[in-house]
């Protein structure tokens, strides 16, 4: 029938459990809660959602690129990046949106490289590794600042009233979808892929396959910092722990969104479904009056939803084995054939 | 012939890796427009010598010049103007088969050329050498190992080399496949390609090859031109225990007391294809063959309890205990039927368990005591027998079973299928990838076994395998069993002939299909 049609959603069938969690949870949230489909309410939920949503996207391309690349770090990184910047860059009185938006990717790209040379040219376990960088910047966050306090620069505590849809944390989200939908144009996205596919194939072909790992960790560094920016304009202040719950909801957000641990397949949009459908979820149920207990039904109801959709994505990837995909190639490749049919008694 | 027009130039290279000594004291030239063969048992270096040219593995000591350089990354190779196909069929099986074509085509960040481009080239391509359209947007982990052979061979084509390596590659392909193949390599060369042809199907270099490298224990023994390569000259060079010459050997006496053992009854294999039946007696040998996808492979897998036919049934008749049904791998193995593949990588062999483990998990339960302690004595005993009856080469035990050459891995899977002192044993072309020594040692201890009792079902996708060794072959075509042959039925035409199934002096049309097929091997 429609053959690129059909491609295109061969190729993106790890889309359809988190699209359809979303919609579902829309659905009950227009129930629940209405107020959320209100220009105040979709703006809230932008800023409140935006931190997790750039997370996830964050850690995507080190799990795309394989070898089990999950970064437990990405949380306290976060955090690193919202405390260094009330306390280090507020003392020093940088607080121009270009220089705080370069010192904030700066950071994340540095930190991600740290990383990426331990794990890429050390060839220390990522998840070991990331780890250990989750411990160590917990503790330096707290050196840093002991408890939560200081003051964003005017210019971002402002984005913490969140009063209009079509404001800078929508515009943060819409750079960073514009940014990844051009990498994924670009080869090293290809290449990505590839080595998170299959890293013997990928060396043998000639890919550079140091190389491009390192290279997804500078994508997640780019989009950590994004996170971080919109994390401190949440808050209007620093934190130095609220940034570690986000490493569990992003690994959460990022395989409620299709994406493979295991590398390879998978993708950001994957990921942003997951953030959302995890929001929805808070949303929804805070909705319910669970009185002292929400927080804990919260996180039942992640890892719930967590293991139901993986049950339902193997449902749906029963149908892609043998059946639809061999279609596409012609079973009767012989010119023997033929006469097989014409001999045979 | 001077340095300058040696397009590879490889003098006294070793290779160690640990204490295994891959290559001792390897040479090789080859030039531009020739089909080069390097030739050698398994575990005579060959494969190392070819990933040293593709840059994979570097060189411990020695000169490496490829295309005027010494790679020492695929890159550098690639750059050279290398193309490598592996053995090991390198492809990414999430990705589509486009996304494999072009592995490595692109710089870092930039395509080098647009898509739609690429999709046009590839399908054309694919087309050409798969005589069949292929989506190249299909995932490469859906289709057949046949095209996926063709994948990697495509992917190596549009590199445009100057320099091509097969490295055991057409083991995949039937023989018609083999032919497209064969026109491509000759298309290459008339284009001043070399094409370095890594083997050991000694029948297929004969035909094509200009000049051959004979590999023995890591050494060049011995370099022929085109009118020095005979299939009794190149045996005599690879190997000093193996006789020349096409030998066969005699035929066993008939067991005595035959009875039926494992039948099928009314089975269908795919659907609308003709109902099997099938019966083999204790004591027999039976050879099962067909082109690609015939069939065969569904067979022997029904046999085996693995996957049930679609209809019909299988039995296994015991002597004592009457008849059993044998439709899962636990009935299958309670019955005493036993599985070996040659496809190790995905049905035989854990990779990552030693070489004592690997053949130990299939007596796991004689060797676990009451506490549920495995006995490692006992499996270590077991194995040391094992070892020595199937002349097993190693280094230790105890080191990873991927340590091992292919045809050494092997021996360990049919090790531990005799372990379990099966009745019957049914083997999915074992030989692929292993040595002809190591051949006519299976043979003799599927013999063996068989004149004790036993009952062999063999299939092979080499026919040459079944000369004087099988008691009778079936052959499959379309689906189905289409003929069985016996005694002097099994040689070459008639083999030939039934899988493309035509029955010789049957009818014209199928005297010209096989006729066809003789020329194709250049017989």
């Amino acid at each position: 029938m429609n053959a690129p049609v059909w491609s295109a959603l061969r190729e993106h069938r790890h889309l359809l459990v988190p699209a359809a969690l979303v919609a579902i949870l829309l659905a009950v949230a227009a129930v629940r809660v209405p107020q959320l489909f209100t220009g105040s309410g979709l703006a809230g939920a932008v800023l409140v959602a935006a931190p997790l949503i750039l997370a996830a996207m964050a850690i995507t391309p080190i799990a795309l690129a394989g070898r089990g690349g999950v970064d437990l770090s990405i949380g306290p990184a976060i955090g690193f990046v919202n405390v260094t910047l009330v306390t280090w860059l507020v003392s020093l009185g940088v607080e121009h949106p270009l220089a705080v938006f370069a010192y904030a990717v700066l950071a994340g790209c540095l930190w991600q490289a740290a990383l990426a040379a331990l794990i890429v040219y050390v060839r220390i376990s990522p998840i070991i590794a990331s780890l250990a960088g989750f411990m160590i910047l917990q503790g330096v966050n707290l050196v840093i600042l002991p408890r939560p306090g200081g003051i964003a620069p005017d210019w971002l505590s402002d984005w913490g009233y969140g009063t209009t849809l079509f404001g800078p944390v929508l515009g943060v989200l819409i750079a960073a979808f514009v940014l990844w939908f051009g990498f994924t144009r670009t080869a090293l996205f290809a290449h990505l892929q590839l080595v998170g596919a299959d890293e013997r194939t990928a060396y043998t072909a000639g890919i550079d396959v140091n190389a491009v790992r390192f290279a997804a960790h500078l994508v997640a560094g780019v989009l950590l910092g994004l996170a971080a920016i919109c994390q401190t304009g949440l808050i209007g202040s620093g934190d130095p722990s609220q940034g570690n719950t986000l490493t569990l909801q992003a690994i959460t957000a990022l395989v409620l969104g299709g994406t493979s641990l295991a590398g390879g397949r998978g993708g950001a949009s994957g990921s942003v479904l997951g953030a959302i459908a995890m929001y929805l979820v808070f949303v929804v149920l805070s909705s319910f009056n669970f009185g002292a207990v929400s927080g804990f039904m919260t996180q039942m109801s992640y890892g719930l939803i967590l293991v139901l959709s993986l049950l339902l994505s193997l449902v749906v990837g029963r149908g892609r084995g043998r059946g639809a995909d061999s279609a596409s190639v012609s079973r009767t490749p012989r010119s023997a054939v033929p006469n097989v049919a014409g001999a045979a008694p | 012939m001077t340095a300058a027009t040696n397009l590879l130039s490889l003098v006294g290279v070793q290779k160690r890796f640990g204490e295994t000594r891959a290559l001792v004291d390897a040479c090789l030239e080859a030039v531009a427009g020739e089909v080069h063969a390097v030739v050698g048992e398994n575990g005579s270096g060959k494969s190392t010598l070819a990933k040293i040219v593709s840059g994979v593995l570097t060189a411990g000591t020695g000169v490496v010049r490829v295309c005027g350089v010494c790679p020492t990354t695929p890159r550098a190779a690639i750059d050279a103007g290398v193309a490598t196909i592996y053995q090991e069929m390198m492809l990414a099986e999430e990705l589509s088969v486009l996304d494999n074509l072009y592995a490595g085509v692109d710089g870092f960040w930039r395509r080098r050329e647009p898509l739609a481009t690429r999709r046009r080239v590839a399908a054309e391509l694919l087309e050409r050498l798969v005589a069949a359209p292929l989506d190249p947007d299909t995932r490469v982990g859906d289709l057949p190992l046949g095209i996926r052979q063709w994948v990697v061979i495509a992917r190596a084509l549009l590199r445009k080399p100057k320099l091509l390596i097969f490295d055991e590659s057409s083991a995949a392909l039937d023989l018609d496949a083999t032919e497209r193949l064969h026109r491509e390599i000759q298309a290459l060369k008339s284009r001043g390609t070399c094409v370095l042809l890594v083997t050991h199907r000694i029948a297929e270099l004969v035909r094509i090859a200009d000049r051959a490298t004979v590999l023995r224990d890591g050494a060049t023994v011995g370099r022929l031109d085109r009118h020095e390569i005979t299939e009794a000259r190149l045996l005599e060079l690879m190997s000093a225990s193996v006789q020349a010459g096409g030998e066969r050997r005699t035929r066993h006496v008939a067991h005595p007391s035959r009875k039926p053992l494992l039948a099928m009854h009314d089975a269908t294999l795919q659907g609308g294809s003709a109902p099997v039946d099938f019966r083999i007696d204790t004591g027999e040998i039976v050879g099962v063959a067909g082109l690609d996808g015939a069939g065969q492979d569904v067979f022997v897998r029904a046999l085996a309890g693995i996957r049930p036919p679609l209809a019909g049934r299988v039995e296994l008749t015991d002597s004592v205990s009457g008849v059993h049904d044998v439709d899962s791998v636990e009935q299958a193995e309670a019955a005493g039927i036993t599985y070996v593949s040659g496809d190790r990588r995905r049905e035989g062999l854990f990779p990552n368990l030693s070489i004592v483990e690997n053949f130990g998990l299939a007596l796991m339960d004689r060797h676990t005591g009451r506490a549920g302690i495995i006995d490692r004595d006992a499996r270590q005993g077991d194995f040391d027998r094992a070892a020595e009856r199937l002349r097993l080469r190693f280094g230790d035990a105890r080191d990873r079973i991927t340590t091992l050459s292919g045809g050494n891995q092997q021996k360990v899977l049919i090790a531990r299928a005799f372990a379990r002192g099966p009745r019957v044993i049914v083997l999915n072309d074992p030989a692929r990838g292993v040595d002809i020594g190591t051949k006519r040692e299976l043979y003799a201890h599927l013999r063996e076994f068989a004149s004790s009792g036993g009952a062999v079902v063999y299939l092979s996708s080499e026919i040459e395998e079944f000369f004087g060794f099988a008691d009778r072959v079936d052959v499959f075509a379309g689906g189905t069993l289409f003929d069985t042959l016996r005694d002097d039925g099994i040689d070459e035409g008639p083999l030939l002939a039934a899988m493309f199934g035509t029955r010789p002096g049957v009818d014209d049309v199928g005297r010209v299909g096989a006729d066809r097929v003789g020329e194709a091997l250049g017989r």
